[in-house]
């Protein structure tokens, strides 16, 4: 969509030496964010609710069977946290965002603890598109890229398909014209 | 996060790979009478397309004695008191008998080669398995001899390739002569310039010789490893461990003798690591043969392992609290290949020298990163509101950029630096947790393909953003610089 236009953005090759302090925007000029569908929220508190349910369920048992008290502790424990990430999650999708520039990916994610990975297209090693059952319902699909090194962290989740494809092959396309692996 | 086995690109190939575009005569059909008898001597310029090729005959025992070992600690000390010492020993002696009988049926069917420039390994009875190993992505090979190994002059091939979950490829057993025929092999073709690399194997080799080949850079004396290694906390901690064993062991009935073993035998495991570092690194010697590290130690097992230069990843160096008054570190390389889980860090024989002063440190350094000194690293501490994150260590920790590489610095006690070159960042992350958030500060990481990478800790926000551009420009700049090679 917007992709060829980004690259003949201004070369991101010399940053800014003196980038303004944004908590999560380091070079506005320069980078254009896109932000993900907004139906992750929808997929992300069906995931939570999953989850949750398991984990009720069984302490429930484990009150009802034995009747110890921590049970019951740890019960309104989860049901607090649940209601705390619940509202958190919408923000938290906000906060994914990706941009491609003209020789690197830039992925952010995260609001208590907010991550910004930066990689270079020559160092892609395969680009892994992937949709579960919960993501398929809602249209989505994730695009995750993978260097040689393990602690790379370039996932973009809830991507439209068409996007995720177009940026899958836009990837192969740019890591094949510079591959440089190792 | 790590999920080295989905990654593993040998994985995901199909059984038999289609031939290779560069158009050599295809392998010809396997059948049974096709190998050549076991212990002839291997041709010594093979053809283009050369035949498959057994490991030594005598590896089935070796694994056979190896499994021996596995199924009396898998027994345990518990069956041990259970069922007796006769019916232990009978119990230990079938299953070491059977896992003999599946190495045989293993060697008769596993088979190597090298065609074109790839090497390609047989395996498997039910399920057949070939793994092309392109020679392109080595990154290091090993040549290991356990005691048992060395007592019937046989040795281990190890190669390590890049998104291996695992060593890739163990060829357990060869011959002395051809796993050092091999490895050299390997290495001319996995060079960059093969032409200029395949000279090499017309010199004669001699092995095992008392010296890796090469100009020899240094040994390390055995008396300064024995040092060293009694310098570590494990050995302070013995006295206390002993006592404790036996304080519980007189005070009453209440602890068997299994118990007792079997605490033992924990507590060797971790209490005896500094004396298998120094079987690991006994007569440690460092040798550099043209653009290759070749490292060579160990006293009931040898290694003898060699990195071709391009291949390291990071160099890491340490300075342990109790080496300080000595003025010892210790380096290592990182080389990719070796999955950072591994939990057996004695499989991941990237040392770079075990224990030495720092000049000879930025000896060895300056071999395999010229121009970097660790004492000369341009290294900035972080604000000092990071205090209030790292209030002891917020002096020690460091970071910084170098012509060449990206430095970063920390520990306490454990004084710790990593060198990252910048052509070896595979990518830059900016991390910042909720408190490091009030303060405006942030972690940048430099990822990198082997080891941990490097992460300056804690920067101000505008410096972090500025160094990961920065680090991002300059990766960029030096990949650049790398391709027309």
């Amino acid at each position: 969509m917007t992709g060829d236009d980004q690259a003949g953005l201004p070369p991101a090759a010399p940053p800014p030496t003196g980038p303004p302090p944004g908590p999560l925007e380091p070079w506005p000029e320069t980078v254009r964010w896109q932000s993900v569908s907004t139906d992750l929220i929808w997929v992300e508190l069906l995931r939570l609710a999953a989850l949750i349910v398991i984990v009720l369920a069984g302490l429930a048992v484990g009150w009802a069977i034995s009747g110890q008290a921590v049970f019951g502790v740890a019960l309104t424990g989860v049901l607090l946290l649940t209601a705390l990430r619940t509202v958190t999650i919408a923000r938290a999708v906000r906060a994914w965002g990706y941009a491609e520039r003209e020789d690197d990916l830039l992925v952010r994610h995260g609001l208590l603890v907010r991550r910004l990975s930066i990689v270079p297209y020559s160092r892609m090693q395969f680009v892994d598109v992937s949709a579960g059952p919960l993501e398929r319902a809602f249209n989505l699909a994730t695009v995750q890229l993978h260097t040689a090194a393990a602690a790379t962290d370039a996932r973009v989740p809830g991507l439209r398909p068409a996007e995720a494809s177009r940026l899958r092959d836009r990837l192969t396309a740019l890591g094949r014209d510079r591959a440089e692996g190792l | 996060m790590s999920e080295p086995a989905a990654r593993d690109p040998e994985e995901t190939r199909p059984p038999d790979p289609p031939p290779h575009p560069g158009g050599y005569p295809p392998t010809p059909p396997p059948h049974p009478g096709w190998y050549p008898a076991a212990g002839m001597p291997t041709p010594p310029v093979p053809p283009p397309t050369e035949r498959r090729q057994r490991l030594h005959p005598l590896s089935p025992a070796l694994h056979g004695a190896k499994s021996l070992v596995v199924v009396i600690a898998a027994l345990s000390w518990s069956t041990l008191s259970r069922v007796g010492v006769g019916w232990f020993a009978v119990l230990a002696v079938v299953l070491a008998i059977g896992a003999t009988v599946l190495a045989v049926v293993s060697w008769y069917n596993t088979g190597y080669h090298v065609v074109d420039r790839e090497l390609r390994v047989h395996e498997g009875l039910l399920w057949r398995r070939i793994r092309a190993i392109p020679l392109e992505r080595l990154q290091a090979v090993e040549v290991v001899r356990p005691l048992l190994a060395q007592l019937t002059g046989l040795a281990e091939l190890r190669l390590e390739v890049v998104g291996g979950g695992k060593t890739e490829a163990p060829l357990a057993y060869l011959s002395v002569a051809d796993a050092a025929a091999l490895r050299q092999r390997l290495l001319a073709l996995a060079g960059p310039q093969p032409e200029a690399a395949a000279l090499a194997p017309g010199t004669p080799q001699v092995w095992p010789e008392a010296t890796p080949p090469g100009e020899p850079l240094h040994v390390v004396r055995n008396t300064d490893l024995l040092l060293s290694q009694l310098l570590t906390p494990q050995t302070f901690m013995i006295p206390f461990g002993v006592v404790f064993v036996a304080t519980q062991f007189l005070s009453g009935d209440s602890w068997s003798f299994v118990a007792v073993a079997s605490t033992l035998t924990a507590m060797a495991g971790v209490l005896l690591q500094p004396i298998r570092r120094v079987l690991d690194n006994w007569n440690f010697q460092l040798a550099r043969d043209v653009d290759t590290l070749r490292t060579r130690n160990g006293l009931l097992e040898t290694r003898a392992q060699t990195v071709p230069l391009h291949r390291v990843q990071a160099v890491g160096a340490t300075w342990p609290l109790l080496w300080r008054a000595k003025g010892w570190l210790r380096l290592r390389l990182e080389v990719a290949g070796y999955s950072t889980g591994e939990i057996d860090v004695r499989n991941r024989p990237d040392q770079l020298l075990p224990v030495g002063q720092q000049p000879v440190a930025e000896a060895i350094l300056a071999e395999v990163l010229p121009g970097v000194r660790l004492d000369d690293l341009p290294l900035t501490t972080p604000p000092p509101r990071a205090r209030w994150l790292n209030p002891l260590s917020q002096p020690v920790l460091g970071a910084g950029l170098h012509e060449r590489v990206f430095a970063v610095r920390s520990g306490l006690l454990t004084r710790q630096i990593v060198v990252v070159p910048y052509a070896r960042i595979q990518s830059v992350r900016v991390v910042q947790g909720p408190v490091q958030r009030r303060l405006g500060l942030a972690t940048v990481h430099a990822d990198t393909a082997g080891g941990a990478g490097a992460a300056a800790s804690d920067r101000a926000v505008a410096e972090a953003w500025a160094l990961a551009a920065e680090l991002t420009a300059r990766a960029h700049q030096a990949r650049r610089a790398n391709r027309p090679q």
